[in-house]
């Protein structure tokens, strides 16, 4: 009987030869390319950008990896292709010359037979450069018409013609009986080594591109929808669902280094957080607007900037000047630290986020600037773009979580809690509590005539924790500060009360714990 | 220019080129040609065969079917202006500029073809 260990190894065999795409994202989520001489066929509705991925498929291939390619259209002139190509940033005129690439017009009629035939001029020319890839342009009416009884062994004659020459091509097939949900299948995709299905969905009045490996014969890849930009100087732009398995790295990674604490910035906090938070944990800071959760925030990055040590915000609610005023008006001097280099703060607009390109710009980020400290201010408002009820905001929040455990970064995320007094729960309808390492329960707590600034620590994995209330101020000039427990002050401290996260401070007769010795 | 450009005798030739100049590659039979550019057939095989004799066109055909490669050889700077031309062509005003001097027997005064001329000397 085999162990366990012995039924989950490789079995090792030979590498396989990948053509790489070129097309950035589109080769990690085909885990580095496809095998060479496969029929890719990429299927979509008008727009969804075949004839893009088509061409920069065979100009990546012939600027980047010297393997010259064909492109054969029916419809679009070559000086039209060129000209929108040259939007993307694409010289497909340079190459042309460089004999690296032949655009070839011609029509279905004349392919069809070209194809049929040994001696094919089109299969000579692709040979007199050395042709690897091919991109056909619209094969739909050239095998027959989508779906229909002769496309399947029309398609089948294509393909023969193509291997002939062992070049990798990309055949688009316009196919509107994808759009919406249907999932319908042409039956040219049982001939066809590897399927593409790109599609434009609607996404709450949006309109987003998504890209699918329905099938890709010789290799594994990442499965399921992803999204897709077209970007002008750059080209098609992949970005791999942020659902999808990253690397295994990324869960070892966590709990890496068990000792080290970063400090908060928060006078106070540090104490009542046992030193800090530990390197690789996350942090919700939970309250209601204007409790001082950002203050919090902005504290923690400028005691980052402070020790050294580079700090990442990202921020959905507030533009980058009104947080640099924000911080001058707690004496934190945030355009000094960003043009020393040690703190970047970034603003995304929360309306029509794709959750997809929104991850993978945020993995760039922590691959780039490499942050010890990140601030995201705030979770809430991820919640109410992307939605809380589905599983896309729990997905998202589990690979950012994971994505700053895997660098060892001390996360934390403002989480906006509606409740005004107290709170019935920590996270609201948000239910990831348990993905959350820390939770500071920030509360207005009404005591006589005003409102004061209560702050728990509800949850510090693997810590001892104190889940006193603790008073906090926020000076002007100074941000906040975690007051002892007994005030020297005129002010009744709140040692002095119970009931006050539930909404019903009372006052108690006052007796001295021994943990409270104000200092 | 022109009559750097012998080849370039009418409309057909104008037209053909044109026509040429953005499909520069391509894989056509004669007749789905003639049909592209909208002349009789045998003009157009008249005009290719003038083409390649110029040496601004080149041809590689099967035996076993109609469809012929063609493919438009343009040398930059040393091609006697003709990519100018051309690109001039693919306007409307440009390509009737050229036709009134190919054909000066159809204008009808001599103010029209002096216009036409400064205003091809211009671009050129």
């Amino acid at each position: 009987m085999q162990s366990p260990e012995s039924r989950t190894q490789k079995i090792s065999g030979p590498e396989p030869d990948l053509v790489r795409t070129g097309i950035a994202g589109l080769d990690d989520i085909l885990n580095g390319g496809i095998p060479r001489g496969n029929v890719i066929l990429v299927e979509g509705s008008i727009g969804t950008g075949k004839t893009t991925l088509g061409v920069e498929f065979v100009y990546r291939g012939a600027s980047l990896f010297d393997e010259p390619g064909i492109i054969v259209v029916f419809e679009v002139s070559p000086d039209k292709l060129m000209r929108d190509a040259s939007r993307l940033g694409w010289d497909l005129r340079k190459l042309e010359q460089q004999g690296r690439l032949k655009i070839v017009f011609t029509t279905r009629d004349v392919l069809r037979q070209e194809l049929q035939q040994a001696d094919s001029v089109l299969l000579e020319e692709a040979a007199s450069i050395g042709a690897r890839r091919i991109f056909i342009d619209g094969v739909a009416r050239l095998v027959g018409g989508t779906g229909t009884p002769d496309s399947r062994s029309g398609f089948h004659v294509l393909t023969e013609g193509l291997q002939r020459e062992n070049l990798t091509a990309v055949l688009a097939v316009e196919a509107s009986s994808f759009d919406g949900n249907s999932s319908t299948s042409l039956p040219e995709e049982s001939i066809a080594d590897t399927v593409i299905r790109i599609k434009m969905e609607d996404s709450q009045r949006a309109i987003v591109r998504s890209l699918e490996i329905v099938k890709s014969r010789g290799q594994d890849f990442q499965m399921g929808r992803h999204s897709f930009r077209i970007v002008d100087g750059r080209g098609v732009q992949v970005y791999r669902r942020v659902q999808a398995p990253r690397k295994a790295s990324r869960d070892r990674a966590a709990a890496l280094d068990p000792t080290t604490r970063l400090t908060t910035g928060i006078p106070g906090l540090d104490e009542i957080t046992n030193g800090g938070y530990f390197v690789g944990s996350t942090t919700v800071v939970a309250g209601i607007s204007g409790v001082g959760k950002s203050v919090m925030g902005l504290q923690f990055i400028a005691e980052g900037a402070r020790r050294g040590e580079r700090s990442l915000m990202l921020s959905l609610d507030e533009q980058v000047e009104q947080i640099m005023r924000n911080a001058s008006t707690i004496g934190i001097d945030l355009p000094a630290h960003v043009k020393s280099g040690l703190v970047r703060v970034e603003y995304e607009p929360p309306q029509e986020i794709e959750v997809d390109v929104h991850f993978h710009h945020i993995e760039e980020l922590v691959k780039e600037f490499k942050p010890k400290r990140v601030l995201i201010d705030s979770l809430s408002t991820y919640g109410s773009s992307l939605g809380t009820t589905g599983r896309i905001f729990r997905d998202f929040f589990h690979a950012l979580v994971a994505l700053m455990k895997e660098h060892q970064i001390v996360a934390v995320y403002n989480h906006e809690n509606p409740e005004m007094l107290g709170m019935n729960s920590m996270m609201g309808s948000f239910a990831m509590s348990s993905l959350v390492d820390n939770i500071i329960l920030m509360n207005w707590i009404e005591l006589g005539d005003s409102f004061r600034v209560g702050m728990t620590i509800a949850k510090t994995r693997a810590n001892p924790v104190n889940r006193n209330t603790h008073e906090c101020e926020v000076l002007n000039g100074h941000g906040m500060r975690v007051l002892p427990r007994a005030l020297p002050a005129l002010q009744r401290p709140f040692s002095d009360y119970a009931g006050l996260v539930s909404r019903t401070p009372e006052r108690r007769s006052r007796k001295v714990e021994p943990d409270e010795s104000g200092e | 220019m022109l009559a750097r450009t012998p080849v370039m005798r009418g409309a057909c030739e104008l037209d053909l080129l044109v026509f040429l100049h953005r499909h520069p590659r391509t894989l056509l039979t004669n007749e789905r040609l003639a049909a592209f550019v909208g002349y009789e057939m045998k003009q157009v095989a008249k005009s290719i065969e003038a083409f390649i004799d110029a040496g601004v066109l080149e041809r590689t055909q099967n035996a076993i079917h109609a469809a012929r490669m063609y493919v438009l050889v343009l040398n930059g700077p040393g091609d006697g202006g003709l990519t100018t031309l051309l690109k001039l062509a693919s306007t409307r005003t440009g390509r009737r500029d050229i036709l009134q001097i190919l054909r000066p027997g159809q204008l009808k005064t001599a103010v029209d073809i002096t216009q036409g001329k400064r205003r091809l000397h211009a671009i050129a």
